[in-house]
């Protein structure tokens, strides 16, 4: 616990140092200018998509560059002969890197509240996003680990997006039918866009919301044991 | 003494590979003593060092870390090592001592991080990003990373390669005194010169098998040109000979030499550990 403990501090400092919490916050400032643009009714509706856009997409996105980063350093490598498992290495990269998620959802919760009033259930929120941002950083590892390269990864990335983003993005605007949405509820994006919905409105199905929360959770466990730690040392021995 | 690490019989190939990385390698380093493993790149000795600092784990074969099965030991076995890799590992945004400290506070054990690195002459560069380093200080701080919890044995990847001579030699001084104080040392390299003034015995490593195990000088004598060489005045210009060691004191053209010419140079001809390694392999060590 106390190796994690400080391997979650370590991941931290880095993520400031290498900027990846810098571009994360000045992303979550853009959404925060549109938010100033826009009437309050019109704010409480995509609102709900820049938080989808910061606990998913961008998780990926940042997760994928400070991966990558580590690969170029080659610091894994040191880290593994260390006294720690592989695993505490790997709860606190995924752990740290939900944090991305919890910042940019608070800051842009105070935001909605400051500019339009806009208060919301933030427990409910908490503990999506805590599913979302597990789910997405199982996803960017497993996205990252299987990219030879950066830009490889952005291919990954836009592939994953076309496939499974883009089909939620389609239903949100109505261009995919209602009757489809139980079939949508297995794209992670989906379930996560209707967690996030769920916590904005507060209007919710409790049926989605369960079954979304035990994907998404199901998800995060299978991606991050079977698919991302065996994978991981591995990739880091390879180079 | 005691063995420290006991080889037998290793085999290992790459998951992604169909030939062997390694061939039934057999081998022991004794507590105490820096042994050498040569070879030319690509003949296995960077996979057996990740095999004995576990990063690769899937092998046949027996390893005992101080007899004891290294498949069976935890996260503990990595409070006893330090592992100098070849190739910089450091955090290049961090400066070198938040990269020390980072590093220093997961082991028990530790060693005093200023002293280390006013020893290699990075103290004064402390708060200097790592990205900022020279290609030699980074060796430098890799070196330092490996000391940080005051190993019992130390694994060392072309450690001297990138550096200048001073401060090559600075490390080389820091490995020859960890060794007086009992500790073991692993040398992965392919500098004969870092060889000759470290190893107590060197093991000669090509295609994944082993050629040879023996003390540098047990080699020199047994594959070594066994003749002296004389350079002398002779009308005015420099003249050489060369004459069979045996013998040589009961040599008649020597003693004649000797005795009427003016000596400029006199050598045994000795070979080098690079000759020697050509010998037995038929593999150029580059």
């Amino acid at each position: 616990m106390r190796s994690c403990w400080m391997l979650f501090r370590g991941e931290l400092r880095r993520l400031v140092s290498y900027k990846i919490l810098p571009v994360s916050l000045a992303t979550t400032c853009l959404w925060i200018v549109l938010v100033l643009l826009v009437h309050k009714a019109d704010a409480l509706t995509i609102a709900p998509l820049l938080i989808f856009i910061d606990t998913t997409v961008m998780l990926i996105l940042l997760i994928g560059a400070f991966n990558h980063l580590e690969k170029q350093e080659e610091t894994i490598k040191t880290m593994l002969v260390l006294p720690i498992s592989i695993k505490d290495i790997l709860i606190s990269k995924v752990t740290a890197s939900m944090v991305l998620g919890f910042i940019s959802v608070a800051v842009m919760s105070l935001a909605l509240g400051i500019i339009h009033g806009i208060t919301f259930n933030y427990a409910a929120m908490l503990g999506f996003v805590f599913l979302i941002g597990a789910a997405h950083a199982g996803i960017g590892f497993f996205l990252a680990l299987h990219s030879k390269d950066f830009g490889s990864m952005l291919g990954l990335l836009f592939s994953y997006m076309f496939l499974f983003t883009v089909p939620s993005v389609l239903f949100t605007f109505g261009v995919i039918g209602k009757e489809f949405e139980w079939p949508l509820m297995l794209l992670p994006s989906h379930s996560s866009s209707t967690l996030i919905s769920t916590a904005v409105s507060g209007s919710y199905d409790a049926a989605k919301v369960i079954v979304a929360c035990i994907y998404l959770a199901l998800l995060a466990a299978v991606l991050l044991r079977f698919a991302v730690f065996p994978k991981f040392k591995d990739d880091a021995v390879r180079r | 003494m005691n063995a420290a690490f006991l080889v037998e019989d290793l085999y290992y190939t790459y998951p992604a590979s169909k030939t062997q990385a390694l061939k039934g390698i057999t081998f022991d380093v004794r507590e105490g003593e820096v042994f050498g493993l040569l070879g030319p790149s690509g003949a296995g000795k960077s996979t057996t060092q990740k095999i004995m600092f576990k990063l690769l784990e899937d092998y046949t074969g027996s390893i005992r870390y101080f007899g004891r099965d290294l498949k069976t030991l935890g996260t503990s076995y990595f409070e006893e090592i330090g592992v100098g890799f070849e190739v910089p590992v450091h955090f290049t945004k961090l400066t070198a001592l938040e990269n020390m400290r980072f590093f220093i506070q997961f082991y028990k054990k530790t060693a005093d991080v200023q002293e280390l690195m006013e020893r290699v002459g990075l103290w004064e560069y402390r708060d200097m990003k790592v990205g900022e380093f020279s290609k030699g200080m980074k060796v430098r701080l890799n070196f330092v990373r490996a000391m940080l919890n005051d190993p019992r044995v130390l694994f060392l990847d072309e450690v001297t390669n990138g550096l200048d001579p001073k401060n090559a030699m600075i490390i080389k001084e820091m490995i020859a005194e960890f060794r007086d104080r009992g500790g073991t040392v692993f040398l992965t390299t392919h500098l004969m010169n870092d060889v000759e003034q470290l190893c107590g015995r060197i093991a000669f490593c090509v295609e994944g098998k082993i050629h040879e195990i023996a003390t540098p000088r047990e080699l020199k004598l047994r594959y070594g040109k066994r003749e002296v060489k004389v350079e002398y005045r002779e009308d005015g210009a420099t003249a050489q000979a060369v004459f069979p060691l045996a013998d040589i004191g009961t040599n008649e053209d020597f003693q004649s030499i000797l005795r009427t010419k003016q000596i400029e140079t006199i050598h045994s001809g000795e070979t080098s550990l690079e000759e020697i390694f050509i010998i037995m392999t038929g593999v150029d060590l580059k």
